[in-house]
């Protein structure tokens, strides 16, 4: 079974690296640096052993010859310091938390939320480790799930609690919790085909009402947008130790392509760990751009803001096979997107008795 | 039926003045209920300033308005001066009298040659609310106040007076006013805030009267207070004689007929300025006139032709006859120095250049222009430059697009000087005020309403002129600050977060904290210099230090020099390196050798300023190395500041000479002490980038 999670010593070795890398520069009498991937797109290739993307061999160094790049050196080493302190005291904190505790550091303070996240983002990539490793907690929310599954999960108390996803949850379904890896979660047994994950709280709850989870013997996963590392890392391992097959339920538009292919292929904010949080088996269900005009959906013209994502897109390797490149174009050619709940049009019953039975029959799960 | 025409002329008259007032009002200032407001406010303070200008003494003025009325617009405007007063028996004369003042003929720079004077503001009073304005008047030779109201007779076009009297002026502590005038009036008329305003007014006219000290209460009661900036009068302005090249056919022709000199060659000789007495043949020659011809007996093509002759339009042996410009002393300019005390007390701000051109002649007329500008953190940075225009020391509030003036600003491409202007051309946008200044015995306007600089080809090329070498400083001061961030940060980054790196890894990975110089010699890899300006309060002298720090792996060896304000009298103390003089205001000392991380400082202390004269010090360096955060001396610019040194000295030696004949040959009311503390217009400094950041 593979993990992503390193032992508290591993973790603190890793970081140990780090300083120690500006430490022997300052020895030197050079500038003190800290070696890093290149987070871009142009940066990022597909690692045909995992079947995921990862960022290539794109190095960038940061060196403190400038007050900038300097401060950043300071901070990380501020940021090592207080990790080290968590891992000893067994404490966790949220980014937020860990933003403003930076307000005593003095020179090494943070000046935005967005500087803390992406330094420990920084970490993670240099390191190998994981954000959970760290401590260091997301200020977002995991998804919500419904469906035949039964896993235990260890509450405060270190305690095992077993949990089916139907019968012991009420209608908003068991919330995810940030850490999802095997010291936390073990996932038990179920009895469902395919596991749906959904943009859409409002798409998610017409589905529950109207029983699809049974009717279609399948797990539903609320994804609340851009997924959560927790959402994609419970979906990867669900598809993964169970062998089930993933479908991807979102709106038909430029960024639901993106969600789509951080599912699927890996996000290139957190390329370091694509193993760990992509599911390469996962597939496109829709809305896709043919759907709208198929279905004759009620439609937005695509902003200027949507053109320029798709384009982007066309250009990305991610999106770089033959059908993709036909759903990028089409809807650029189309000019327009459409949100799930359009299919609404048709009626609340539409998109479980029509468009869903539709579209799991070509993929031979309905 | 003799009886109904004379009955029906004075009708007419009648008529005529409420009328002429009527269709007029738009140029004489009184078309609108916020700008009657303006230009009632204005008559009053332009002549307290030029009353106590030609008394000597430092203005003080206060300006109130009281809300009477919101509903029906009626305002009541007070203005009190500590000017000379007016004799009870001139009161009517002055205020009474709607055309016009003496000075309409006098060749000088006078405020006065703006508006129709108080009269309007009486007459615009009565007739918009039937009040008569009251008018309180206290001369130093007697020791009460004389009290009037003041009307017009618009019939006889004369003033009226009621409720003479006579009081004792106390000032609010209880004092008695030695003298002063203070006029009441009730007018309609809207009070209003904003670029054009009586507070903005105020504003701009304590920018170019730094001797004066202005009080604004407005009507929400605020006191708004301009302090006055220097203790020095402006020079008092003499009249001139017409010059030739600035004269028309009509005046001419009154000249002629209003002469009682018995020869043409006396005629031009006495009456005309630049005229010698062989110029005078010469001219009369060129105009076929003869010399001993009577100037009242004068034909009008006689007259004609010696207008041609004045203009070079007729010739003498083929060539124009040659005349001497006017005089130019008869100019009052604001000077530099005040001008920049003048605009950083209205406004605040850390970057003020200022220039006075020298005096030119443009058709006759002598004019002169200078221009401020203000830049700084305390103006909004995305908004057009403010314009503050003036024409003889008096604001112009309306009609900037139409103006001279801000068609000069326009011309000039201000983005190469750092600030931001769509396609190079218009007003630019940044956080500054420009200001400009034309003083001239004969300001040419766009129409009678007296806002708007009329087109002129040699006042626009004077205007664009110092537009530009101001232009030039704004840039080396916004390149100087650039740099002085970058250093600022260097320094932050070796003193600062080069030692807390090193301490925090070395605490996290429990080793010895490392030695720096070797990281903090290859990051800088510089020398760097740190000048400091501040004001010190207590020892009333500008303190400087100037600190020189080695960042590289080698020893360095140079010599900093450093501008300083010698020639506004200023004086170095407490300098402890010693150093020479290298040329007027431009100090040097050779330093030892510096080696690697070491640092020396120069400090010294300037006295003679005050606060705000010197807020920044240029340092220059000789050496190889480049010393990041001064500039590498430029030999070529120093040799001819010298050279320059040396020709003003040889001027100043001459110029002194002539002033020493004119006082010989003229009689001069001026009091010499007063001309002799105007330092000369400098526009040369500023082209050599020393003393005007100051």
């Amino acid at each position: 079974m593979m993990s992503a999670s390193h032992t508290p010593e591993e973790t603190k070795i890793a970081l140990h690296e780090v300083v120690t890398e500006m430490y022997d520069k300052i020895v030197k009498g050079e500038p003190p640096t800290m070696t890093l991937p290149v987070r871009t797109k142009n940066n990022i290739g597909f690692d045909k052993s995992l079947g995921v993307y990862k960022y290539g061999k794109k190095r960038s160094i940061r060196d403190a010859t400038s007050l900038g790049s300097a401060k950043q050196l300071l901070r990380a080493l501020y940021v090592v310091e207080f990790i080290e302190e968590m891992i000893n005291t067994n404490k966790s904190s949220t980014l937020r938390e860990m933003y403003y505790i930076s307000e005593s550091w003095g020179l090494g303070k943070f000046s935005s939320q967005n500087e803390s996240n992406n330094l420990a983002e920084d970490l993670e990539v240099v390191t190998k480790c994981l954000r959970e490793d760290f401590k260091l907690r997301p200020e977002e929310d995991g998804a919500r799930m419904i469906g035949n599954i039964t896993l235990q999960e260890r509450n405060r108390r270190g305690e095992w609690m077993r949990i089916n996803a139907r019968d012991d949850v009420g209608d908003s379904g068991y919330g995810v919790p940030y850490n999802v890896e095997e010291e936390k979660i073990e996932l038990l047994e179920h009895d469902v085909k395919f596991i749906m994950a959904i943009e859409t709280g409002g798409m998610f709850d017409r589905l529950i009402e109207n029983g699809f989870d049974e009717a279609y013997n399948c797990a539903l996963v609320h994804l609340k947008g851009q997924p959560a590392r927790s959402t994609r890392r419970i979906l990867k391992r669900m598809s993964e130790e169970w062998d089930l097959p993933v479908v991807v339920f979102l709106d038909g538009d430029p960024w639901s392509f993106r969600i789509f292919a951080s599912i699927a292929y890996g996000a290139i904010k957190t390329a370091h760990i694509s193993e760990y949080l992509a599911t390469p088996t996962a597939t496109y269900l829709g809305i896709t751009s043919d759907d709208i005009e198929a279905y004759d959906l009620p439609s937005d013209d695509l902003s200027s803001r949507d053109v320029d994502a798709l384009k982007a897109e066309l250009s990305d390797p991610r999106f770089a096979d033959a059908w993709w490149q036909e759903q990028i174009n089409m809807m650029l050619e189309l000019g327009k997107k459409a949100e799930q709940q359009s299919l609404a049009k048709y009626g609340l019953d539409f998109v479980t008795d029509t468009y869903l039975p539709e579209k799991l029959n070509d993929l031979g799960l309905a | 039926m003799a009886g109904t025409a004379e009955r029906m002329a004075k009708n007419q008259k009648q008529v005529a003045i409420s009328e002429f007032f009527e269709k007029n009002k738009h140029f004489l200032g009184f078309d609108s209920l916020t700008r009657s407001l303006i230009t009632a406010v204005k008559e009053a303070v332009d002549n307290s300033l030029d009353a106590c200008e030609e008394a000597r003494i430092l203005p003080e003025i206060r300006v109130q308005i009281n809300k009477i009325d919101d509903k029906k617009n009626i305002i009541e405007l007070k203005t009190e001066d500590n000017g000379p007063g007016i004799p009870k028996r001139s009161i009517e004369k002055v205020f009474g009298q709607l055309l016009f003042g003496s000075r309409f003929h006098a060749i000088r720079q006078s405020r006065g040659q703006q508006g129709i004077g108080i009269t309007g503001v009486v007459m615009y009073s009565q007739l918009t609310t039937g009040r008569k304005t009251h008018v309180r008047s206290k001369i130093a030779t007697e020791t009460s106040a004389a009290t009037v109201d003041i009307g017009l007779d618009t019939r006889k076009n004369k003033a009226t007076k009621t409720n003479e009297g006579r009081e004792l002026w106390e000032r609010p502590d209880g004092t008695l006013k030695e003298h002063g005038l203070e006029i009441t009036c009730r007018m309609k008329a809207k009070y209003q805030r904003g670029r054009q305003s009586v507070y903005q007014y105020l504003r701009m006219t304590s920018i170019v009267n730094p001797h004066a000290d202005i009080t604004f209460v407005d009507p929400d009661g605020e006191v708004h207070h301009w302090p006055r900036v220097t203790e020095r009068l402006p020079r008092k302005v003499e009249s001139i004689k017409p010059h030739p090249h600035g004269i028309h056919l009509g005046t001419l022709q009154r000249m002629c007929t209003e002469s009682t000199d018995s020869r043409m060659t006396s005629f031009l000789y006495k009456n005309f300025s630049g005229v010698s007495s062989r110029a005078a043949k010469q001219l009369l020659e060129a105009a076929g006139v003869l010399e001993k011809a009577k100037p009242k007996s004068m034909k009008p093509d006689q007259i004609r032709a010696l207008l041609e002759a004045f203009q070079g339009e007729r010739l003498l042996n083929d060539k124009a006859v040659k005349l001497l410009n006017p005089p130019t002393n008869c100019l009052s300019p604001i000077e530099e120095l005040l001008i920049k005390k003048g605009l950083s007390k209205t406004i605040d701000s850390r970057f003020v250049t200022t220039m006075t051109r020298s005096p030119t002649v443009s058709q006759g007329n002598p004019y002169q222009v200078e221009v401020g500008l203000i830049f700084g953190d305390g103006m909004a940075a995305d908004k057009p430059v403010e314009v503050l225009r003036f024409a003889n020391r008096v604001p112009l509030m309306y009609q900037q697009g139409g103006c001279l003036l801000t068609k000069a600003i326009e011309s000039v491409d201000w983005r190469q000087y750092g600030m931001d202007q769509a396609g190079g051309r218009g007003v630019p946008k940044g956080p500054a005020a420009i200001l400009v200044h034309l003083a001239s015995t004969n300001v040419q306007f766009t129409s009678e309403a007296k806002e708007a600089l009329a087109e002129n080809g040699e006042v626009m090329d004077e205007v664009r002129k110092a537009m530009l070498e101001m232009g030039r400083g704004l840039r080396k001061h916004l390149e100087k600050k650039k740099k002085m961030v970058k250093v600022q940060e260097k320094f932050e980054l070796v003193n600062d977060i080069i030692p807390a790196i090193a301490e925090k890894s070395a605490a996290i990975l429990q080793r010895p904290v490392p030695d720096l110089a070797g990281s903090i010699t290859r990051i800088m890899g510089a020398v760097i210099a740190e000048s400091t300006t501040t004001w010190n309060k207590e020892t009333k002298m500008v303190d400087i230090a100037i600190k020189l720090f080695n960042y590289t792996s080698r020893a360095r060896a140079y010599t900093l020099l450093a501008s300083w304000p010698e020639s506004a009298g200023a004086s170095m103390e407490n300098n402890t390196t010693g150093g020479r003089k290298e040329a007027t205001g431009v100090w040097a000392w050779k330093l030892e050798t510096l080696d690697p991380g070491e640092t020396y400082t120069i400090t010294y202390a300037l006295n003679g300023l005050e606060k705000g004269d010197w807020t920044e010090t240029d340092v220059f360096y000789r050496g190889s190395q480049e010393v990041i955060g001064a500039s590498k001396m430029d030999e070529k610019l120093l040799e001819e500041i010298r050279r320059q040194e040396a020709r003003e000295q040889g001027e100043e030696e001459e110029s002194g000479e002539e002033e020493v004949s004119l006082e010989d040959t003229e009689e001069n009311d001026a009091p010499p002490e007063i001309a002799d503390d105007q330092p000369k217009p400098s526009g040369q400094q500023t082209l050599m980038g020393f003393g005007s950041d100051a």
